[in-house]
């Protein structure tokens, strides 16, 4: 995926067919991270917690639900993609590239889930299993977009792992 | 004349000074999955900070394993932790014990 022209409204990508299968796999995916792993805080302490954590709940519903009509309408739209020689040209625009950010970001951190959380700094290591496989290809796979997009917006070099 | 004020009708469900007093604490853990450009972009589209401000926090999360993003009043640091997590960062809402 090659970030080609960068206008005051739009972000143009010429991408090959292979990606632009992935792309549509990845999105399809959303949304992968469950609703219940998101808490508002550690304290016990906190005025109202059990109310405040609904309201986040809430929150991120609705926000799923927003997300989800967008990425069926992303997928559904026949003219987004324009063929061109060996691959497509696909433009996204800022309030897009955002949005698209959130849902790969989504994709990519409930495939970790989906997989036992692993975390190579402690003894909960990622494996390549035949059951961790499709979580992998689509964790990887969510990360690449990302960081195409990433440094579509930023004009530099997006790169690395917390 | 006496001047006549409006009764002032005290609502026992809200703790104003608890609202307002800077006394919450916007945290952001570290965690193996979140790149760490997307983290820098997200703390500079949720706060507007400048990209180097955002670089440095992020880092900070990422070398010691959590970073202090802000102090506010709950319902501005509630407010961020919802942006934060909206965008699948794992943010916490923590009372300031100082």
């Amino acid at each position: 995926m090659k970030l080609l022209r960068v206008t005051q409204k739009k972000f143009q990508f010429e991408i090959d067919r292979t990606e632009k299968f992935l792309l549509l796999h990845v999105l399809q995916l959303y949304p992968a991270v469950p609703a219940s792993h998101h808490r508002l805080s550690k304290d016990r302490h906190i005025p109202n917690r059990e109310e405040n954590q609904h309201l986040l709940d809430e929150a991120l519903k609705a926000q799923r639900s927003e997300r989800r009509k967008q990425v069926e309408s992303l997928l559904k739209d026949p003219h987004r993609f324009v063929e061109f020689e060996d691959g497509y040209r696909v433009s996204f625009t800022r309030e897009e590239v955002e949005w698209l950010l959130q849902v790969l970001n989504d994709v990519r951190v409930g495939s970790w889930i989906a997989m036992g959380s692993p975390d190579q700094q402690t003894e909960n290591k990622r494996r390549l299993t035949k059951q961790a496989m499709p979580h992998v290809m689509a964790m990887d796979a969510a990360g690449f977009f990302e960081t195409s997009f990433l440094h579509a917006i930023t004009g530099g070099t997006a790169h690395g792992h917390e | 004349m006496p001047e006549v004020l409006p009764d002032i009708e005290q609502d026992s469900q809200t703790d104003s000074r608890s609202d307002l007093d800077p006394g919450y604490l916007v945290i952001c853990w570290d965690d193996p999955v979140n790149l760490m450009e997307y983290v820098t972009h997200v703390f500079q589209t949720v706060f507007g900070w400048e990209r180097k401000k955002a670089e440095k926090k992020m880092r900070e999360v990422h070398n010691l394993g959590k970073s202090l993003l802000t102090r506010e009043g709950l319902e501005k640091a509630e407010f961020y932790v919802h942006q934060l997590q909206k965008y699948n960062l794992h943010a916490t809402l923590e009372r300031d014990s100082k």
